[in-house]
């Protein structure tokens, strides 16, 4: 039997981890890059302490932890995005998204035939609450969260909704963002295809067994 | 009215104002750098002293907030109710500023014949009585606006400080029953030398549940719901600007202040502690240190725990800390009959029985509450 209110207790001794960490283990419990930096003759005084200079991105490898997570991304497998990306249109995270931000439309080719891939794939930035239940339900691993945080734009409109080719990255990007987790779950995709494989061989194995059987009983048959 | 007598009130009244609205700053200081380090950033430092670099770690802060507020502009909603959108901050600070005057705080320079800010021997009853108008305001507030989310949040205050008041005060009557008055100097003298009621078993239950109810009365986090940022934008204050939103802010941290000085009067021996035969002048440090260490753990719980539901809320103060509250007081009456006996040993019975009966009521209680959990479940996922 757990004490009463210990939850409380164990939630405290946490954040008093995180509190006096911040002091000593400034490494790993105080991330926060201080820019001010950049004040010491870099730039002239009275420049904000948030520089962009033009083209850098804050939100790569070097700033943030393989922890974070932000928004979601579609995954491909390296190559030309629309012929390998894992996505199949199931549409599945569009009906699971608690905001309903995700917008789907599957891909038909010219006899109206659905090819496995979506032709539209909208999810909205200012809809999003980054809860990551689109990642958890996907069947097929294809969509993941990516950390880059800096999706801020001047146009409210088009700008705040990401389109299906802002959001395909390559498998590779995610090896580099989140290395931990992508090296699990290809580890989980590739016990996944070796399962099936196992089984489907066992199938066939079965079947010409199976065949085979009927073919020498068929023979017997004959020979009476 | 005499001179003098105005000297005297005003030496007993404006060290009040002074040292309160002083820590105030300070404490909205210390609150932001302390939540940042929980939530591992840095915080406030950049404001310091003005046209320089130097950023003395962030305590131009308050100073840079005070000046921002006063000249900000004094945006009033069309529609609203502009007497009572006036009057509401202003119904708020009074009373929290009240009610320090009954805090037993007793200064070097105050002696026997010298005024006291207040000499009341109902103290207690009348805390809770001024302290009830800050319900009034906040609702004035909600309701002044003309805005939704205004009235929503005052709705919500009236609920959550309605229910929490009732468990609030039957722990304090706990502490009146065992000591037999409402005076808070008495309350104070009776916990002298290390007796303090919070190392009695049904003491502490009722200060864990006093301070509980107390969050709740000051709309701390986890009870912050009538101004919950991500759900009704401010609350009652989203139509405040300017001084009239600072007046909002350090009323609520002066009822900080005040509730956690009662707290401090009623279960922590008051000016109590250390080294008081040498320096009777201690006890005003001890009694500001016992506040801060109060509020630090409300800022340490603001940093840890997430906001609850309207009917967590609710469910909480009605099935378990209103049942306990009152199973408290028929402890304490027992406590108090075995006292009268004057026994060493049924005082230790006493002590060990009302221990295990309080647990074991607040574990029953939290058995009985206990909602179903179950995972999470897709419906369309599988």
């Amino acid at each position: 039997m757990s004490i009463l209110g210990g939850g409380i207790f164990k939630g405290m001794a946490v954040t008093l981890r995180n509190f006096l960490g911040s002091y000593t283990n400034k490494k790993e419990r105080l991330p926060t890059i201080d820019y001010s930096w950049r004040a010491d003759g870099a730039l002239p005084q009275g420049i904000g302490d948030y520089p962009k200079e033009k083209g850098e991105q804050l939100s790569d490898t070097t700033t943030v932890t393989e922890y974070s997570r932000n928004f979601p991304m579609l995954l491909h497998d390296g190559g030309e995005p629309m012929d390998t990306v894992r996505c199949v249109a199931c549409q599945i995270c569009e009906r699971e998204c608690p905001p309903q931000c995700i917008y789907i439309e599957k891909d038909y080719d010219e006899n109206g035939k659905y090819i496995k891939r979506p032709a539209v794939f909208d999810i909205d930035v200012s809809v999003c609450m980054s809860c990551q239940i689109c990642v958890e339900v996907c069947p097929f691993d294809a969509i993941v969260m990516n950390s880059q945080f800096e999706l801020s734009t001047p146009d409210r409109f088009g700008g705040l909704l990401m389109r299906r080719d802002d959001l395909l990255k390559s498998n590779d990007y995610y090896h580099k963002i989140h290395p931990e987790e992508a090296a699990a779950r290809d580890a989980k995709i590739a016990a996944e295809k070796a399962a099936k494989e196992a089984k489907k061989k066992a199938a066939a194995e079965k079947a010409r067994a199976a065949a085979e059987k009927k073919a020498t009983e068929a023979a017997k048959e004959d020979a009476k | 009215m005499s001179f003098e007598l105005l000297i005297d009130i005003l030496i007993a009244t404006v060290p009040l104002m002074l040292i309160f609205a002083t820590v105030f700053a300070f404490t909205t200081w210390l609150e932001r750098k302390a939540l940042a380090r929980i939530q591992n950033r840095i915080g406030p430092n950049k404001v310091g002293i003005p046209c320089t670099r130097i950023g003395l770690f962030g305590l131009g802060q308050p100073t840079a907030d005070g000046i921002k507020m006063i000249f900000k502009e004094n945006i009033v909603p069309t529609g609203a109710d502009r007497l009572f959108h006036l009057l509401a901050p202003i119904l708020a600070l009074i009373p929290s500023m009240l009610v320090l005057c009954f805090l037993p705080l007793d200064f070097p320079w105050l002696n026997e014949n010298s005024v006291k800010a207040f000499l009341l021997d109902g103290a207690v009853i009348f805390f809770f009585a001024i302290t009830g108008l800050n319900t009034l305001a906040v609702f004035m507030a909600g309701w002044a606006s003309r805005n939704k989310y205004s009235l929503l949040g005052g709705m919500r205050a009236v609920a959550q400080m309605i229910s929490y008041e009732i468990p609030l005060v039957l722990s304090a009557v706990i502490v009146v029953m065992m000591v037999g008055s409402l005076d808070a100097a008495e309350i104070a003298g009776e916990q002298k030398g290390g007796n303090w009621f919070v190392f009695y078993p049904w003491g502490f239950a009722a200060f864990v549940i006093f301070f509980i109810a107390a969050l709740a009365e000051t709309n701390r986090s986890p009870f912050d719901l009538p101004e919950a940022e991500s759900e009704i934008i401010a609350g009652y204050f989203t139509e405040y600007s300017g001084f009239k939103f600072a007046l909002f802010f350090l009323a609520e941290y002066i009822a900080m202040f005040a509730i956690s000085g009662l707290a401090v009067t009623l279960f922590l021996g008051g000016g109590d502690g250390p080294g008081l035969a040498v320096l009777p002048w201690l006890s005003v440090i001890w009694f500001l240190a016992k506040i801060f260490a109060l509020i630090a753990v409300m800022i340490w719980l603001r940093g840890t725990l997430p906001r609850l539901r309207v009917d967590q809320l609710m469910g909480f103060a009605w099935k378990f800390m209103l049942p306990l509250s009152i199973l408290n007081i028929f402890v304490a009456g027992f406590a108090w009959h075995a006292k009268q006996l004057d026994s060493q040993f049924i005082m230790v019975i006493t002590w060990v029985i009302s221990l295990a009966v309080l647990y074991g009521a607040a574990s029953g209680l939290n058995q009985l509450n206990r909602g179903k959990v179950r995972p999470r479940e897709y419906k369309y996922a599988e």
